[in-house]
């Protein structure tokens, strides 16, 4: 129910990219954190994020062991709908669903 | 259960991790040996060390005490990196990952008896093996080239030494003179490898040997990232670099090392530096354990192990897996995948599904770096690419140096995920 509100989500918001809905963007953030959050699926998925994202600052690339969950949340969905652009990032983020994400976010919230 | 000296010193130096650990389904530890160091079998032996808390018995086969890695030597030869910075060693894998880390070449399988031979005699038993070789250059693929004539005309194609003689031929060029690179068929390692490195040979050239010239004798039509490194050239480097593809005759290519020449379908031309890379094929450990086909050694996409036997792994460049890349960054992520999938097959560990990705950063001059990648998923069939991306050309400076940028912070991150 959730992966098709955020469908609808992204056909609503991608035509006009560079004027999200703030409050679409935002109950979103809401669901995915909501969701209960499998922390042992977010350490595996996570493995795909430390080729690039040490726990160093060394080199362009930020830090993101430690943030807080709704930022990791609101930075992925960002990516999805392509209202924060990486190449990188929107690549990988496309093929995050809302469990994923929710994982993710609870696993580096908590990780050193 | 055959032990020999090696093993037991392996348990010993393990032991305390071991102690509290888990049971495993009622037996000893389970076995994994890795063969190999770089960015596939360090990775693999680290998760698997590291997830299991000890509970399995890991062992790294690895020649060399310290480890160059091949991503990045083209930035030692522009002069941006010193190779120190490329060098690592296994300290922290033994120490803080209880891995047994045996410094020797592996030399042979025996499938039946689930062992893997050692140059320096004796042999270490294995559950499962991982086998991470990279690559090696096929016999006769560049007629006058062979592995004692790589002083004369070095690949450096593997990390170290070879890497540090081209750097040093380059810098000693006379006044004037011509570097060559016969470029290698596809596949080999490092799709853009070659032309990243033909950038920053022509950095160092355009500062100290400004009148030199480079050529490239290429046996392929096209190759990786090929818009975007033409149009750096033209860019930083003016008319310095020329290429000669097959429809000049590049695939009838011979060298002779002695004479320092090159003969291209017949017309022979004399060169200062030749940088031969030849064609390539998967390091011999995969063709002396019997499970190559051919030049590679097939796998199963959803988990990297061997179509040929169930008990073994086969990792980065030695696989023949589909769409993804020979690449130090494709190895690390399908190292991954073999971690989970050997810890659900030897403990009760949790298996998810196979997730793969690759980057490929490479440097057309400084601060001018680009990128392609994609993310991929097993079929039945291949590692199969699902979305990918490339840097465009005509991008503004500020991409271009956040993307040299970006590339720094992936090497110190993917070096600590191999060596912790």
């Amino acid at each position: 129910m959730i992966r098709r509100g955020l469908a609808a989500l992204a056909a609503a918001v991608l035509p006009a990219a560079a004027a999200p809905d703030h409050e679409l963007v935002h109950n979103e953030i809401a669901d995915i954190l909501a969701l209960p959050a499998d922390t042992a699926y977010g350490a595996w998925l996570a493995s795909e994020c430390t080729s690039c994202h040490g726990v160093g600052t060394e080199g362009g690339i930020p830090q993101i062991h430690g943030l807080p969950a709704g930022y990791i949340v609101g930075a992925l969905v960002d990516y999805r709908l392509g209202a924060r652009q990486h190449e990188v990032m929107q690549t990988i983020a496309t093929r995050l669903g809302e469990e994923e994400i929710a994982a993710l976010a609870a696993y580096f919230s908590e990780a050193d | 259960m055959r032990l020999n000296r090696r093993a037991v010193l392996g348990s010993l130096a393990a032991g305390a991790a071991v102690l509290g650990a888990p049971m495993v389904m009622g037996q000893a530890a389970p076995r994994v040996v890795v063969v190999g160091g770089g960015a596939g079998g360090a990775t693999a032996a680290r998760y698997i060390a590291r997830e299991s808390s000890g509970a399995v018995n890991v062992t790294l086969i690895e020649p060399t005490r310290r480890y160059y890695t091949c991503f990045f030597s083209n930035l030692y030869i522009g002069g941006l990196r010193d190779m120190e910075s490329l060098g690592h060693d296994y300290g922290t894998l033994a120490s803080e990952y209880g891995i047994n880390v045996v410094h020797d070449w592996a030399v042979g399988v025996d499938r039946d008896a689930r062992t893997v031979a050692l140059a320096g005699g004796g042999s270490v038993p294995y559950d499962k093996l991982v086998l991470s070789p990279g690559i090696d250059f096929k016999e006769g693929a560049v007629p006058g080239w062979d592995l004692s004539a790589q002083n004369a005309m070095p690949h450096a194609y593997k990390g170290g030494s070879q890497t540090e003689l081209l750097r040093a031929q380059v810098l000693a060029m006379r006044e004037g003179g011509t570097y060559a690179m016969v470029a290698p068929p596809n596949p080999y390692r490092c799709p853009p490898g070659p032309y990243e490195r033909i950038s920053m040979v022509a950095h160092v050239l355009s500062e100290v040997n400004p009148t030199a010239k480079i050529l490239i004798v290429d046996p392929k039509d096209g190759y990786s990232k090929q818009a975007l490194f033409e149009e750096g050239w033209q860019k930083h480097y003016g008319g310095m670099i020329e290429r000669i593809g097959p429809d000049f005759g590049a695939q009838n290519t011979s060298v002779d090392p002695a004479a320092m020449t090159i003969d291209i379908d017949g017309a022979v031309e004399s060169v200062d530096v030749c940088n031969v890379i030849p064609a390539q094929r998967a390091g011999k450990i995969a063709h002396d354990a019997g499970i190559t086909d051919g030049d590679w050694a097939p796998v199963n996409p959803a988990d990297m192990s061997s179509r040929a036997d169930p008990d073994i792994y086969v990792l980065g460049d030695a696989a023949q897996q589909g769409d993804m890349p020979k690449s130090g960054y494709s190895a690390n992520s399908q190292a991954k995948v073999c971690a989970n999938a050997v810890l659900g097959a030897l403990t009760d560990s949790r298996v998810f599904p196979a997730r793969y990705s690759n980057t490929c950063w490479s440097l057309i001059a400084p601060e001018d770096g680009v990128k392609v990648g994609a993310t991929y998923e097993p079929t039945e069939e291949k590692i199969a690419s699902t979305e990918s991306f490339i840097s465009q050309t005509g991008e503004e400076p500020e991409v271009r140096a956040a993307t040299y940028q970006e590339s720094i912070g992936w090497y110190a991150a993917i070096t600590a995920d191999m060596f912790g």
